[in-house]
């Protein structure tokens, strides 16, 4: 079925019950709990309704000159009208009726992004936490089965390369495929890409095609800035179709860089399908044990703010260069 | 959120966990009180560790506060009725810091606290600021009736309770010039209230008054009674002024102060909302009620109502309709919260010049976004412009710190056109030497601070984040630490209903 139309449908049912909720709260007069605004990360947002919404795109009024070390944004088309799950549906703060204590509940509902507090009718849980379980269970399965647009991709000057795998199912089944790059692609990336450079960054959809439309140019961007500004030179990036974390141990192999740096999409799960993870490794090689790479995961919005995130990898990489090393090897360098 | 339910069977490829000691460091911190009648002093040592594990960006949390050294009580050292001795004091802290085996200049945070009738003496700026400056690289002055009572709650072990208990309780501080209230429900201020009430308002010498504070001697007045200093003390006298203050103590907690009260209040009336469940009494005259320290009874060198007042507390019918908690400190409460509790610590990923550090007494201008970024740069340019003018109206170069809140969901876009307003508005301060100072509400400090140190590469800058101050409050930022981080004395006054 057309996603638009479930969360359409979804958003319809959840708002309708929620309005009866407010107006038999209103008569009864126990309503102290403000649901009127329906969102997603109540826990990121001190009880204020923050604004999660991503506006749409638009030039900055930063001259496109080369004034030194300024990000260039290149040609960026039109607004895309980005689907926005966060605004659409609604969880309310708090379904239980009359709490004893509901100030201590309130902050115990802040403090996660569980599903606590959420009430129930009878043994089972209550329609609206259900349908927005369903719902979210559906935006993870769309997450993974879902592609990364194109637009995307040439707003960031990125090409697309594949793995071995073509197929969404031979994918899951068959990760070590996902490790591997395919014949041409290694062709294609030994012609277009500059060899040796000091940090190679990659994008991949991974298991989250949501993680790259949603968070992947705030970092790339944000990541390019804090590099340049730390003087360290970066190689060509390009986007891997259907990737895992190991790949980057062919791409290692092929151009030879200092650090690889890998945005992938996170597996999914009902908190977030959108969640992002950034994988760092010095000189990945084929055989590259897992412990020398290290990760910084849940960069999205209701956790780490990808711009921030990317700001802060700047300076992992610089570490990472200090000592030759990544993961546990950093480690123990370090200490 | 490091426990993201999944939604698939099979593992993460890679998860890389540190299995080994996170991130730490160990810092002093310094509390130095300056009372009507004592001074005191106590250092502790802070832990700050990374809490948030391999996987995320630091977030780095005081996990322990350790008292390693408590001065013994000092009589304030005064040259006369209107001025402290002010070598005197140095020469205790400098003895004080020699006993506890530490060096000045390893204490990284903390504060000066200058409290009670001190803070009424004429050098008694000239004081803290002189100390804060030799007895600590990052030791902050404080001075305040309002602030006194909150740094007292903290110490005395209210503010905890409050926390544990989800009660309304009032830490009454009754030091030897003032009586500093604060009221906490769950952790949260509520307000404050100061009362001229204390163990040193009438000082004897014998059997003889030696003086009388200016407030009780307007009590007198309006109650024609005729007591001057010279006379002899009479009980009866006395313990009527005594149990009078146990019941103005009693009015003010249910915020039914009389006229007649007056001349007892300090500052504003009480501020607070809500109904009091129960209290708890700090400071030098609650050492006479607990004697939580060993020795002599307090009055016997101090020769003052101390003593007598407290006794009035314990018998007083109206102040026995609250349960009283005992408090965790006595005396010390005051020393205690100004040393370990004043000092809270930014975000991890920041950006600073650490040469502009540290940064002293930066007054908070808050520039609310609501929630939408063209909301908020177009404000900008009036908002930098109005704090100049508030804070600066000399152009004499009165730095201040920009808080940004009710910032909404940023792109990479959206932080370029945000580091650009910002250094297009700041070029009406008059001093562009100066290191700019942001404080976020959000966690957007480094790539802000990063994007502004791109887009005017000469700009000095101090970006800071997850810290939460309002506006008007007074902010001191320390040194960056190892970790990664700058401990920060919020000076607030504010309340939160």
């Amino acid at each position: 079925m057309n996603p638009e139309l479930i969360e359409k449908v979804t958003k319809l049912i959840v708002e309708k019950l929620q309005s009866a909720n407010e107006s038999e709260k209103h008569v009864t007069g126990t309503s102290d709990i403000p649901s009127s605004v329906v969102k997603f990360w109540d826990h990121t947002s001190n009880g204020k309704p923050k604004n999660t919404n991503h506006p749409p795109i638009t030039e900055s009024n930063v001259k496109e000159k080369d004034i030194g070390g300024l990000i260039q944004f290149g040609e960026y088309g039109p607004a895309s009208p980005k689907h926005d799950l966060t605004e659409s549906v609604v969880l309310t703060s708090s379904q239980i009726e009359n709490p004893s204590n509901p100030e201590e509940l309130q902050e115990l509902i802040a403090k996660t992004p569980s599903r606590i507090g959420v009430g129930r009718a009878g043994l089972r849980p209550k329609t609206d936490t259900w349908l927005k379980f369903r719902f979210d269970h559906a935006a993870a399965v769309d997450a993974v089965y879902g592609d990364v647009k194109e637009e995307l991709l040439n707003r960031l000057g990125l090409f697309k390369v594949s793995t071995r795998v073509s197929d969404k199912e031979v994918y899951i089944r068959r990760p070590d495929y996902g490790r591997k790059l395919s014949d041409e692609t290694k062709q294609l990336i030994s012609e277009k890409c500059s060899k040796e450079p000091t940090v190679q960054i990659i994008i991949s959809d991974g298991l989250s095609s949501s993680a790259i439309e949603e968070n992947a140019e705030d970092v790339y961007l944000s990541l390019q800035q804090s590099l340049q500004s730390l003087g360290i030179d970066v190689g060509t990036p390009f986007y891997i179709e259907k990737g895992r974390v190991a790949v980057m141990d062919d791409v290692g192999e092929l151009l030879q860089p200092k650090v690889v740096v890998l945005l992938i999409g996170e597996r999914p799960g009902l908190v977030s399908a959108e969640s992002l993870s950034a994988y760092l490794c010095y000189m990945p090689r084929r055989g590259t044990i897992e412990a020398d790479r290290m990760v910084i995961s849940n960069i999205h919005k209701g956790g780490i703010p990808p711009v921030e995130a990317g700001a802060y990898i700047g300076t992992v990489i610089q570490k990472i260069l200090k000592y030759e090393a990544s993961g546990v090897s950093l480690v123990q360098k370090e200490s | 959120m490091v426990c993201i339910g999944r939604l698939f069977g099979f593992k993460k490829e890679v998860i890389f966990i540190k299995r080994y000691e996170p991130q730490h460091e160990e810092i002093l911190s310094a509390g130095i009180d300056i009372g009507t009648s004592t001074t005191k002093l106590v250092i502790s040592k802070f832990s700050l560790m990374n809490m948030a594990g391999g996987m995320h960006t630091p977030r780095i949390e005081i996990i322990n506060k350790e008292v390693l050294y408590r001065s013994p009580i000092y009589r304030t050292p005064l040259l006369s009725t209107t001025s402290i001795n002010i070598s005197e004091v140095v020469t205790v802290v400098q003895r004080e810091y020699a006993k506890a085996g530490i060096k000045p200049k390893t204490i990284k945070t903390g504060a000066v606290i200058i409290t009670g009738e001190t803070a009424t003496k004429q050098n008694a700026q000239e004081m803290v600021h002189h100390l804060s400056n030799q007895a600590g690289d990052f030791l902050v002055a404080t001075a305040g009736p309002d602030l006194e009572g909150i740094i007292a709650a903290k110490g005395s072990g209210a503010f905890e309770y409050s926390k544990k208990s989800g009660k309304v309780i009032a830490n009454i501080d009754i030091g030897g010039g003032t009586a500093n209230v604060a009221v906490y429900k769950s952790g949260k201020l509520l307000g404050t209230c100061t009362l001229h009430i204390g163990g040193r308002l009438i000082e004897f010498v014998g059997s003889k008054i030696k003086s009388i504070s200016p407030p009780v001697r307007e009590l007198f007045q309006q109650w024609r009674v005729q007591v001057k200093e010279g006379d002899q003390r009479r009980d009866s006298i006395i313990k009527g002024l005594t149990e009078y203050m146990a019941t103005v103590i009693a009015r003010m907690l249910n915020r039914q102060l009389l006229k007649t009260d007056k001349p007892l209040l300090l500052g504003h009336e009480p501020n607070w909302q809500e109904d009091i469940d129960e209290i708890m009494f700090s400071g030098g005259v609650s050492e006479c009620l607990y004697r939580y320290e060993n020795g002599s009874p307090v009055t016997s060198h101090y020769d003052d109502i101390g003593e007598i007042l407290a006794a009035s507390l314990r018998e007083s019918k109206e102040l026995s309709q609250w349960t009283w908690v005992k408090p965790n400190e006595t005396v010390r409460a005051t020393v205690l919260g100004a040393g370990t509790q004043t000092t809270e610590i930014s975000g991890a990923t920041i950006q600073v010049d650490s040469s502009q550090l540290p940064l002293r007494n930066l007054p908070v201008y808050q520039v609310p976004f609501g929630h939408d970024l063209q909301v908020g740069l177009k404000k900008l340019p009036a908002a930098v412009l109005h704090a100049v003018d508030v804070y600066d109206s000399q152009q004499e170069g009165q730095n201040f710190a920009l808080y940004l809140t009710e910032i909404p969901y940023l792109g990479f876009r959206e932080i370029q056109q945000l580091a650009a307003a910002i250094l297009e508005s700041v070029k009406v301060k008059p001093n562009g030497e100066q290191p700019l100072v942001i404080v976020l509400e959000s966690d957007h400090a480094k790539v802000l601070g990063q994007t502004i140190k791109v887009q005017n590469s000469k700009q000095n800058i101090i970006c800071i984040d997850q810290i939460r101050v309002e506006n008007g409050d007074y902010i001191d930022i320390g040194h960056l630490l190892q970790t990664n981080v700058v401990p920060v004395v919020i000076k607030t006054l504010t309340f939160h209903h």
